[in-house]
């Protein structure tokens, strides 16, 4: 996933001022980066939507207070996460989460091979995609992750380690390693 | 042999992994396999093509945000409306207040003539002799206090504004205070 995430200065002062063309080019600019974000944490495409409309929502609303230190992305991310975990926990997709682990643990050895790695990510529960997504993908630490899901890092930690495994699983039809 | 777990794993490739986990990646093939394809995993991860999203919510977006502008800017109006008010309140009672200042001080410039007056009174020369500048000077002096005593006899108080009405006896306090120092040197002059 390339995206070009680069937006001129003059479109931030002029986002920050509150011209309606320029929160457009922000929209524009990082609409799919947020959608993408969202869609690998939440499992319906329509909570993704969702995210990506509280995402700009709330970056219309502070972006005040963005001070221009790091990436606009970077800044953008936190927010993009911090509503999809929310979305998360409101819908208390957690209490099923280990349900759906667990039932889609032992998918037959014969489509182990062809499943391709979207689909394996796909099965993994809400959590660990997040994880997954969060600390491998957007570089999110596991101290970022404990904060914005309200959790420790020894879970963020756990969560990834697991995910790997399941995923290693889902994509190798082989037996798992292990001490 | 005993091989790496995949927690072991997840912390040797970011970096926080035991000696043991470390030293057993490099010498065992298996765990150096596995490692591999960690990597090529999340790479892979990485490259997935991105998902547009299906819909566009910019204008749901903007009209939030249209929403929300309109609703402060009928705010503001409405505080606009409240300070009007405020003003125009302040506009009618600040000349209640300056109209009590001015009354106070009327009284006590009035007072203030009054004792004048009296002094005058005490240093009343006019059956005694003066020199012919005094002469001039006394009647110049109260020529001036009957023009502004007619004066303050055609206004109607009520009618008059206060701040004028005020300026005029502050002059009358003036002229007063004139003549009576006259008459106190031509007092002393001629030793009373």
């Amino acid at each position: 996933m390339t995206l070009s995430l680069t937006v001129p200065d003059i479109l931030v002062a002029r986002a920050k001022a509150g011209d309606l063309e320029a929160l457009e080019g922000l929209f524009r600019a990082f609409e799919t980066p947020v959608y993408n974000l969202a869609r690998r944490i939440c499992r319906a495409p329509e909570d993704a939507e969702d995210v990506v409309q509280e995402t700009f929502l709330e970056v219309v609303k502070s972006i005040r207070h963005y001070r221009g230190e790091g990436h606009l992305w970077g800044w953008i991310r936190q927010i993009a996460a911090s509503k999809a975990l929310m979305r998360l926990r409101r819908e208390k997709l957690r209490a099923t989460d280990e349900l759906i682990d667990e039932a889609a643990g032992s998918p037959p050895a014969s489509i182990g091979a062809r499943i391709d790695l979207e689909r394996a990510f796909a099965q993994l529960s809400e959590t660990s995609r997040a994880v997954v997504w969060l600390h491998d993908v957007e570089g999110f630490t596991h101290e970022e992750i404990a904060e914005q899901m309200g959790r420790t890092v020894s879970f963020s930690k756990s969560q990834l380690a697991r995910a790997h495994a399941r995923l290693r699983r889902l994509l190798v039809a082989e037996p798992e390693v292990g001490r | 042999m005993m091989h790496c777990t995949m927690d072991d794993l997840v912390a040797v490739r970011d970096g926080e992994g035991s000696v043991w986990a470390r030293r057993h990646v490099e010498e065992c093939d298996i765990c150096r396999g596995e490692m591999d394809a960690l990597y090529q995993r999340v790479a892979q991860l990485k490259a997935v093509p991105a998902l547009r999203p299906p819909r566009d919510r910019w204008p749901m977006v903007r009209d939030v945000i249209t929403a929300e502008r309109s609703q402060r800017r009928r705010r503001w109006a409405r505080g606009g409306l409240l300070l009007a008010a405020a003003f125009a309140g302040l506009m009618v009672l600040l000349p209640l207040m300056h109209g009590r200042a001015y009354a106070d001080e009327l009284a006590q410039v009035k007072q203030h003539s009054a004792q004048l007056e009296d002094s005058l009174q005490q240093y009343d020369l006019d059956g005694r002799v003066m020199s012919g500048s005094e002469a001039d000077l006394t009647a110049q002096l109260e020529d001036q206090i009957a023009a502004l005593d007619g004066r303050l006899s055609q206004m109607s108080e009520r009618a008059a504004q206060d701040a004028q009405l005020v300026d005029l006896w502050r002059q009358r306090v003036d002229l007063m205070q004139h003549l009576v120092q006259v008459r106190v040197t031509r007092a002393n002059y001629v030793g009373l």
